[in-house]
C-alpha cells in the first residue's frame, strides 16, 4: 500500500493519499535545445580550466576529501548541525501520525519557502479538519519524506475549489528593517563644541 | 539574510518611483555532511579518459572487452585520471562528438502537461524588467492574504530594503499602507505595467505580490513571487480513455 500523510488533531487521526504536483503537470514546459550545423541536437561537455581535458559525460567522479587529501567513504560521513555536532537521523513521517499545530492564518503560508507541493486525497479523514481547512485555516506538521537528515515543515491548505494540498518547505523569518541600518554612523559628540564657527580650519 | 545588493525600480500607490535593494529570503541550511571535528571538502575529479569510455573501448576491443580490461588496463590513462576538476568552461559537441567552434543554433521545444511535444519554434529572448528605466508598477489590483494563499503557490519571496533615508520613508510608507489594509498588491512589469516580472534575461516570469508588515518604525516589505496556481492537474486524457476502455471491454465481455 502506498504511504500516506497521517495527521492527528484533538485525538482524531486523518490519513491522506498524496501526489506531487509541479508546474509542468499544470502548464507543460519548454526546453531550449542546442543544434549543430547539420540541425542535430548537440551534447554538452566541459573543458578543464587549462584547456587540456575535454570532459564528456561519464568521465568524472566526486567525493569528500580531508585537508590531507584522503578520500572519506560515504559510509563514514555523518550529518552535522550548524555547530558541527553530529545530528541524529530523522525518521520518515509518512505513515506515522503527526501532531498538527494550528490553526494558523495565511501569513504562515507566506513565511514558507516551499520546495514541493502535494495534492491530497482524503482516505480516512476527520470531517471537522477538512471543514476547517476549507474555511481557510492552515495547519502545520513536521515532514520528512524519507528517513535521513532532512526535516521540513508541511502546511495543509485548501485551494479555491476546496481541494486539499500540502506545501512542503522551510519557514523563514524576514528581518525587520530599520531606518538607521543604512545610514553611516557619525562620531559621538565629545561636548567641546563651543558654538564658534572656525574658518581658520579651511 | 545576506545584505541585499540587487536593485529594484518600483512605483508606489501614488505613482512615485524609487530604486531600492532586494535579496531572496532563503531558509536556513539544514544538516551538512562531514566528519565531527574535521574539515572535509567536496571534490570532483576525472575518473576516466575519453579512451576509457564504453564506446571507445568497444570500438578498440569489441563489445566483449572485459578480458582486455583485466589484461592490459586500457581504460586507465595515468596522464588524465585522478586530475581534480575546478572551474570548467561549457562547450557543445556536434552529433558526431566533435567540439563546436561556433555557437550552436537553438530551438525551443514546447511540451504539453501530458509530456507530449506540442511545438518547435525559434526561441525569443526575454529581457529582465525589474531594474531598468521602466519601473515595476503598482497595479492597484489588491487581493486578501487568505484568498492569495488559496489561489497561488508562492515559490520565491524577495525582501525589499532601503538604501538611504529617503527610500526608508518610501518603503515604510508602502508597508504601512498594505499592512493597514491587510492585503497584497500585484506588481507588474513592462511598458504597461501589467507584464510578469522577469529578474534576468531569459529568466522565469513570475507574478509578483507585495506584502507589507510594520512594527512601529520597523518594516518588512516582501515581494512574493508565483509562477503557478494552487490547483490539481487535470486528469490525463489517456486515463479517461483507459477507464472508458475498461468499461468498453467489460461491456464487450458482457456482450459476448
Amino acid at each position: 500500500m502506498a504511504r500516506q500523510i497521517v495527521v492527528e488533531r484533538g485525538g482524531t487521526t486523518s490519513a491522506f493519499d498524496f501526489a506531487k504536483v509541479d508546474r509542468s503537470k499544470l502548464y507543460g514546459r519548454r526546453r531550449r535545445v542546442p543544434l549543430d550545423p547539420t540541425g542535430e541536437p548537440c551534447t554538452r561537455a566541459s573543458l578543464s580550466e587549462d584547456g587540456t581535458v575535454l570532459v564528456r559525460s561519464g568521465m568524472t567522479a566526486q567525493g569528500y576529501y580531508t585537508d590531507e587529501g584522503h578520500w572519506v567513504p560515504n559510509g563514514e560521513l555523518v550529518s552535522l548541525d550548524e555547530a558541527g555536532q553530529p545530528k541524529e537521523p530523522v525518521k520518515t513521517t509518512l505513515g506515522e501520525p503527526q501532531a498538527l499545530d494550528g490553526p494558523f492564518g495565511p501569513e504562515r503560508v507566506l513565511d514558507l519557502v516551499p520546495h514541493a507541493l502535494y495534492a491530497l486525497t482524503p482516505a480516512d479523514v476527520d470531517e471537522a479538519l477538512v471543514a476547517s481547512l476549507r474555511a481557510g485555516e492552515v495547519y502545520e506538521l513536521p515532514f520528512a519524506y524519507r528517513t535521513g537528515y532532512i526535516e521540513d515543515t508541511a502546511l495543509l491548505v485548501a485551494g479555491e475549489q476546496g481541494e486539499l494540498f500540502a506545501l512542503v518547505g522551510r519557514i523563514v523569518e524576514p528581518i525587520w528593517r530599520e531606518a538607521e541600518e543604512r545610514i553611516p554612523s557619525v562620531l559621538e559628540d565629545d561636548g567641546d563644541d563651543d558654538g564658534d564657527l572656525d574658518f581658520e580650519m579651511f | 539574510m545576506p545584505a541585499p545588493q540587487r536593485k529594484l525600480h518600483l512605483t508606489n500607490s501614488g505613482g512615485r518611483d524609487a530604486t531600492v535593494l532586494f535579496g531572496s529570503l532563503k531558509a536556513r541550511r539544514g544538516a551538512t555532511l562531514g566528519l565531527p571535528g574535521k574539515t572535509v571538502r567536496f571534490r570532483r575529479f576525472v575518473s576516466a579518459a575519453a579512451s576509457g569510455l564504453h564506446d571507445a573501448l568497444a570500438e578498440a576491443h569489441g563489445e566483449d572487452y572485459a578480458e582486455a580490461l583485466v589484461q592490459g588496463d586500457p581504460e586507465i590513462d595515468l596522464e588524465v585520471v585522478g586530475r581534480p576538476l575546478g572551474e570548467t568552461a561549457q562547450v557543445y559537441l556536434a552529433h558526431d562528438g566533435e567540439v563546436l567552434h561556433a555557437p550552436p543554433s537553438w530551438v525551443e521545444v514546447i511540451y504539453g502537461p501530458d509530456g507530449e511535444e506540442k511545438e518547435r519554434r525559434p526561441p525569443e529572448d526575454r529581457e529582465g524588467n525589474v531594474s531598468g528605466d521602466l519601473p515595476v508598477r503598482w497595479t492597484g489590483r489588491k487581493i486578501g492574504k487568505g484568498e492569495a494563499i488559496r489561489r497561488f503557490v508562492f515559490t520565491r519571496t524577495l525582501q525589499l530594503t532601503h538604501q538611504d533615508g529617503l527610500t526608508y520613508d518610501y518603503l515604510h510608507g508602502i508597508a504601512q499602507e498594505l499592512a493597514e489594509e491587510n492585503v497584497l498588491v500585484m506588481m507588474g512589469g513592462g511598458p504597461k505595467g501589467r507584464d510578469p516580472l522577469v529578474f534576468q534575461t531569459n529568466g522565469s516570469p513570475y507574478r509578483g505580490f507585495l506584502e507589507g508588515r510594520v512594527d512601529g518604525a520597523r518594516y518588512q516589505l516582501l515581494l512574493h513571487l508565483s509562477n503557478m496556481e494552487l490547483k490539481r492537474p487535470e486528469e490525463p486524457a489517456a486515463a479517461v480513455k483507459d477507464s472508458t476502455a475498461v468499461k468498453d471491454s467489460t461491456a464487450a465481455k458482457e456482450n459476448t
